[in-house]
C-alpha cells in the first residue's frame, strides 16, 4: 500500500523554482465585473447555455466566472474586488492524478492541464479535486436550436453530455499562433495572439502570455504588481497571478 | 494607405476590399453581399479553413463601437472589437459579444408578414429550452410589401404619416429625415429606454443652463484623481460604457500619480458603486443638497468669497437630511478641495427625480471648484461626429408623451416603427398600447418579433445589424469625431430587406415628390452620397483619390475619423454666479419604500432575447434569467420575507410581482428592480420571464422632461408565493435542498 512518503511530495518543486509556459496576470483593481470575458469565452469555446432551471441547480457551464464577495454589513458594507476565476492551469494539478481515464492530463510541451473529452467518462473526481471549483460538468445535451449552431467555432469541439469541461487557455489559438510562427520559421511573438477573455476585456484586466519569458508583458506585470497566486499553499503551482488592489 | 500589402495579405486582412470592388463592377445589389456556404465555387477571397474578417459597427446600443467579425465560409463565428476604432480600441462589452445570438436567434422574423394586430407569431406555451417552435412563415412577398408602404405614403396626407425610430442606426434616421424634409412628412422621432434611464434630456438641459449650450457633457475619468459620482452607472450601460471603463482604468492606474479615488453617492450600490472606494448611501432626493453642501465645504476649505451657487446651503443640515455623518461629508469635501484633479459626475436615478435638473446642475457646478472645465480630467462637451452640426438627443419621455397623444388623437394615420420597442421600453403609464390602436396602419420593421411588432399590421423585417449597411455617429466617449461604418459581414440569413431599400422602392412606386426626393439606386448608393463629403475633409485617418477607393476604405477600416480632435470647452462664465436649489425631491406615491429602477448591466434594453446574456450572472447579485427586487436583509427580516419570496410591488400607477433577493448594499428604506426582462413577446428566451419595473412609473416628469423613474415611493405586499431565482453565488440551497436552509 502506498504511503504518503511514496508520493514523493518532497519532490514537488516550490513555486519559486517552477516555471510554467503560458500564464496570466489579472488586475482585479480595474476589473469591473462586466461579464464581457464570460460572454467572449462562451462564444469562442462553443459553451452551451443551460437555461433557468439548470442554472438554479448550479449547472451553468462557465469556464470563467467573476466572483465577488461581501464584507461587513450595511452601511459599512463593501463589495470585494471582482475576481475572474478560471482554470489556473496548475503545474502540479490536483485534478490530474485522480482521473481514472487519463482524461485530465498534463501537457508537457504546453504546460497546460488538458481535458480530453473522448476519454472522459464523467466520474467528476477532478471537479472534486479542484480547489478553485473551475470545472463544469456537462449534465445534458443542451439544446441550441437552429440556426444558433451557425455560430459554432470550427476550431473547438462541441461537447456532449457526460463530460467534464474547463478553460483551455484557448488552446486552439495557441496552436494556430504556433503553427503560423513555425511555418514562418520564427518564435511566437509576445502579444501576437491572446485568449478570448483577455482580448475582449474592456479594462485590460487580463493579460495572457509566456510566463517563462521574463520580457513578456505578463511576466513584467506580474513582477511590477507583485502578483499573488491563489491557494498557493496547497502546492498546486498555479499559472495565474492576481493583483487584488485596494 | 502608404503601407504595402502583398496580395495574400490584402485578401486575408481586407476581404471587404474585394466585395467593394464588386460594387465598382456594377453588379446588382445581391453581389455586394458575401455568400453563405455551401459554396459550389469558392469566391477568391475565401480559403478553406481560413477566416475572413470584416469591420462593422455594433448595434446592441447606440454608442457606435467598432467591431471586427470573424467569418468562415459565410458564417459569423466571433465578434471582436475593432482595434483601430478610436472609441473602443479593440474591446467590446458582453452585449457586443452576444450580438451573434441575435443574428442566429431562433426567433427572428423571417420575411414580410401581414397579420391581425396582437396575433401571436409563435406558440407561447412551449418550453423555451426543449420545445419545438414552428417557423414563423412569411405570408407576403417583398413586392407586395413595397406596395403596402407605397400605398401608405400616397393614401394619407404627409402630416398624417409618422416615423418612430430607435437610437441606432443613424443612416436610416438621416434617410428618413431627408425624405420627411423633402415631402412634408412628420420628422422622425427617436427613443430608447437607455436614453430614458440615462436621463439624456436632463443632462443636456443642465448643460444648456450652465454652459449655454445644449450638449452632452463628457467626463474625463482617465485624467482625474478624485471622482464623485452621484449615481452615474458609467461602468454598466451609461452613455458609452467602454469609453468610460477605459477612463476608469486610467483613474485607477494613473502611472505618474497616486491611484485615483472613486466615491459613489447612491441609495443602492450599483456595479459602479461596487468598484468605488467609498459608497455613501444618501437618502434619495437629497443629492442636490449634498452636492451643494460639498461645494460649500470645499469652497470654505480653499478660502475666498463664497459664490452665489453654494451660499444658501447649510452643510450640517444637509448631512442630517441625507443621513450622512457630517464628519464624512466634511472629509470628502476637503478631499475634493485639496486634490487638483477632482471631478463630479451626475447620473442615474438621481436625475429621474422631480428635482433631477437641480441635481444635475448642482453636481456639474461642483466641477467649478477644481475648475476642470474643458481640461484633462474634467468636464467637457462631447465632440460632434463628422457630418453633424449640432448635438441631437433622442426624444425625452415627455416628448414621447406628446407623440403618444398625437397618435391617440387619430391625427396620425400611418406609423412606421423601426429599431425601438415602445410597448416594452416606454412606461405603461403613457399607454402607448391605446395610442397604437388609434392608428389606422402600423408598419413595423422589427428584426425580432417584439411586443410592438406583434401589435402592428405588418412586419417588414430589416436585416440584423451584422447583415446591414449603415453608419453610426459616435455621440460621446472620444475626442475624435467618428463616423462608424457598418457593412454586412454575412449575407442575410432570412428573407429580410433593408428598410432604406424598402422605402427607396416604395418611393418610386409612390412617384411625385417621393420619387424625386430619393434619387438612389439602393441603400449603398445612399450611403455613398452621405459619406462622399468626408473625402474632401482634411485630417481623416485615411485618404483616397477617388470615391470608390474612399468607400472601400471606409468599409475596410470600419468608418472614418479624424486623427486629431478635442472635446468642446464649456462656457463657464455663469456656472457659480447663479442660484442653485438644494430643495429635496418630491416623491410620487404613498408607499414606504423608495424605488430605484436600474438598467440590467448585462441585458440593457434589448438583450433579453439573447440566451447567453440571460445566463450571464448579474455583476452585483449574480442572478440569471430573472427579474428580482433587492431588499436590505434587515428590512426583509422585519417584513418577515426571505429570498425567493414573491412580493407585489405597488406604485400609484401599477404593480409588478417579483422574487426577493436580499441585497446587503442597499438602504433599508429603498428597494431596487432591474430593467431588462418582463417581455410578453420578443422570442422564446425573453417571453414570460420576470417583470418590467417601468410598469410602475407614473407619467410625471422633471423640468427637463425626463420621467420620474427615480422619484417613486412604493408599497410591498406579500403574496405567499415562492419563485426560485437562479444565481451563480451559493448555488446550493437555491431550491432549498441538499445543504439545508441558509
Amino acid at each position: 500500500m502506498a504511503t504518503v512518503s511514496d508520493l514523493n511530495i518532497s519532490e514537488v518543486k516550490l513555486s519559486e523554482e517552477y516555471v510554467g509556459k503560458w500564464g496570466m496576470f489579472i488586475n482585479q483593481d480595474v476589473c469591473t465585473g462586466c461579464q464581457a470575458c464570460v460572454a467572449a469565452c462562451s462564444m469562442e469555446n462553443n459553451i452551451p447555455f443551460v437555461g433557468d432551471e439548470d442554472s438554479g441547480y448550479g449547472r451553468t457551464m462557465n469556464w470563467i466566472r467573476i466572483e465577488r464577495f461581501w464584507e461587513g454589513e450595511y452601511p459599512e458594507v463593501k463589495m470585494t474586488q471582482n475576481q475572474p476565476m478560471m482554470c489556473q492551469q496548475c503545474g502540479h494539478a490536483p485534478c490530474e492524478p485522480v482521473c481514472p481515464a487519463f482524461a485530465t492530463v498534463h501537457s508537457q510541451t504546453q504546460q497546460l492541464n488538458l481535458q480530453v473529452y473522448n476519454r472522459c467518462v464523467g466520474t467528476r473526481y477532478c471537479a472534486n479535486g479542484c480547489p478553485y471549483q473551475v470545472r463544469s460538468f456537462n449534465w445534458r445535451d443542451y439544446k441550441r436550436p437552429e440556426p444558433l449552431p451557425n455560430q459554432f467555432n470550427p476550431d473547438v469541439t462541441v461537447r456532449r453530455r457526460g463530460v467534464m469541461e474547463k478553460c483551455t487557455f484557448c488552446i486552439q489559438r495557441i496552436h494556430q499562433a504556433e503553427d503560423k510562427a513555425r511555418s514562418e520559421g520564427r518564435e511566437v511573438a509576445d502579444g501576437e495572439f491572446t485568449t478570448a477573455c483577455a482580448q475582449v476585456c474592456p479594462a485590460d484586466a487580463i493579460t495572457f502570455g509566456r510566463v517563462d519569458n521574463p520580457e513578456s508583458l505578463v511576466s513584467q506585470l506580474t513582477k511590477e504588481y507583485q502578483g499573488v497566486r491563489h491557494l498557493e499553499e496547497l502546492g498546486t503551482l498555479p499559472n495565474i497571478s492576481y493583483f487584488k488592489g485596494a | 494607405m502608404s503601407k504595402n500589402f502583398s496580395r495574400r495579405d490584402f485578401l486575408k486582412l481586407a476581404g471587404v476590399g474585394t466585395t467593394a470592388t464588386a460594387v465598382l463592377t456594377g453588379c446588382g445589389p445581391a453581389s455586394r453581399y458575401v455568400k453563405r456556404e455551401p459554396y459550389m465555387q469558392m469566391p477568391e477571397y475565401t480559403y478553406n479553413g481560413q477566416s475572413t474578417y470584416y469591420a462593422t459597427t455594433c448595434r446592441e446600443c447606440a454608442a457606435g463601437c467598432g467591431l471586427v467579425v470573424r467569418t468562415m465560409q459565410g458564417r459569423a463565428l466571433k465578434v471582436e472589437g475593432n482595434a483601430n476604432h478610436p472609441l473602443n480600441l479593440g474591446k467590446t462589452c458582453a452585449r457586443g459579444q452576444a450580438t451573434l445570438h441575435g443574428l442566429y436567434n431562433p426567433n427572428r422574423v423571417r420575411g414580410p408578414i401581414k397579420h391581425s394586430r396582437g396575433e401571436r407569431l409563435y406558440a407561447s406555451d412551449v418550453d423555451p429550452f426543449n420545445g419545438e417552435f414552428p417557423d414563423v412563415a412569411a405570408n407576403l412577398n417583398w413586392d407586395d410589401a413595397t406596395q403596402v408602404v407605397a400605398d401608405a405614403l400616397t393614401k394619407y396626407k404627409p402630416n398624417e404619416i409618422a416615423f418612430l425610430m430607435g437610437t441606432a442606426s443613424d443612416h436610416l434616421f438621416d434617410f428618413v429625415t431627408d425624405l420627411a424634409a423633402a415631402t412634408g412628412l412628420n420628422a422622425p422621432v427617436r427613443f430608447g429606454a437607455l436614453s430614458m434611464f440615462e436621463a439624456r434630456a436632463t443632462l443636456s438641459k443642465a448643460s444648456e443652463n450652465l454652459f449655454g449650450e445644449a450638449s452632452l457633457p463628457f467626463f474625463d475619468l482617465g485624467g482625474a484623481e478624485v471622482v464623485f459620482s452621484f449615481g452615474a452607472n458609467f461602468l454598466e450601460t451609461w452613455l458609452s460604457p467602454l469609453a468610460y471603463t477605459r477612463g476608469f482604468v486610467g483613474l485607477r492606474e494613473g502611472k505618474t500619480k497616486l491611484r485615483g479615488y472613486l466615491v459613489q453617492f447612491e441609495a443602492r450600490m450599483s456595479q459602479t458603486g461596487g468598484k468605488a472606494d467609498e459608497w455613501i448611501p444618501i437618502q434619495p432626493g437629497t443629492e442636490a443638497l449634498v452636492a451643494l453642501a460639498l461645494g460649500r465645504l470645499a469652497f470654505e476649505r480653499r478660502g475666498g468669497a463664497l459664490p452665489r451657487a453654494f451660499a444658501d446651503v447649510d452643510p450640517k443640515e444637509a448631512a442630517e437630511k441625507a443621513g450622512v455623518e457630517f464628519e464624512t461629508l466634511e472629509r470628502l469635501a476637503f478631499m475634493f478641495a485639496d486634490k487638483a484633479g477632482s471631478l463630479a459626475i451626475p447620473g442615474g436615478a438621481a436625475l429621474g427625480q422631480s428635482n433631477g435638473l437641480e441635481v444635475a446642475e448642482a453636481v456639474l457646478a461642483l466641477n467649478a471648484i477644481p475648475d476642470n472645465f474643458g481640461k484633462r480630467g474634467g468636464v467637457s462637451l462631447s465632440a460632434l461626429a463628422p457630418t453633424q452640426t449640432e448635438y441631437h438627443r433622442p426624444a425625452s419621455p415627455k416628448e414621447m408623451e406628446e407623440f403618444t397623444a398625437k397618435l391617440a388623437s387619430g391625427e396620425i394615420k400611418a406609423l412606421f416603427i423601426h429599431g425601438v420597442n415602445p410597448l416594452f421600453e416606454l412606461p405603461k403609464a403613457l399607454d402607448f398600447q391605446n395610442a397604437l390602436s388609434k392608428v389606422e396602419q402600423v408598419i413595423s420593421f422589427a428584426t425580432f418579433p417584439d411586443e410592438t411588432a406583434v401589435a402592428a399590421d405588418y412586419i417588414f423585417p430589416d436585416h440584423h445589424g451584422l447583415e446591414s449597411w449603415g453608419y453610426q455617429r459616435v455621440f460621446t466617449g472620444s475626442a475624435l469625431p467618428i463616423l462608424s461604418g457598418a457593412q454586412p459581414v454575412v449575407s442575410p440569413f432570412y428573407d429580410t430587406r433593408a428598410t432604406v431599400d424598402v422605402f427607396l422602392a416604395a418611393a418610386q412606386l409612390a412617384g411625385g415628390n417621393f420619387a424625386s426626393a430619393t434619387p438612389f439606386k439602393d441603400e449603398v448608393e445612399f450611403l455613398q452620397s452621405k459619406i462622399a463629403p468626408l473625402m474632401n475633409e482634411t485630417g481623416g485617418h485615411f485618404s483616397a483619390v477617388d470615391a470608390p477607393t474612399f468607400d472601400a476604405s471606409f468599409q475596410q477600416y470600419g468608418g472614418w475619423w479624424k486623427t486629431e480632435g478635442a472635446f468642446g470647452a464649456p462656457n463657464t462664465a455663469d456656472v457659480l454666479n447663479r442660484d442653485l436649489s438644494g430643495a429635496e425631491s418630491q416623491f410620487v406615491g404613498e408607499g414606504e419604500f423608495y424605488l430605484v429602477p436600474f438598467v440590467s448591466p448585462t441585458l440593457a434594453e434589448a438583450g433579453a432575447n439573447k440566451p447567453w446574456l440571460q445566463e450571464l450572472a448579474d455583476p452585483t447579485t449574480t442572478v440569471m434569467w430573472s427579474t428580482w427586487v433587492e431588499i436590505n436583509p434587515h428590512t426583509a427580516e422585519e417584513l418577515q420575507i426571505d429570498n425567493e419570496d414573491v412580493v407585489k410591488i405597488i406604485s400609484e400607477f401599477g404593480a409588478v410581482e417579483v422574487a426577493v433577493y436580499k441585497y446587503p448594499a442597499i438602504r433599508p428604506d429603498t428597494i431596487a428592480i432591474p430593467f431588462g426582462n418582463g417581455h410578453s413577446a420578443y422570442g422564446r428566451y425573453a417571453e414570460g420571464r420576470g417583470a418590467n419595473p417601468a410598469d410602475l412609473f407614473s407619467a410625471e416628469y422633471n423640468q427637463a422632461g425626463d420621467i420620474l423613474f427615480g422619484g417613486l415611493k412604493v408599497k410591498i405586499e406579500k403574496t405567499g408565493k415562492k419563485l426560485a431565482i437562479p444565481r451563480l453565488e451559493s448555488m446550493m440551497g437555491v431550491y432549498h435542498e441538499g445543504m439545508g436552509e441558509e
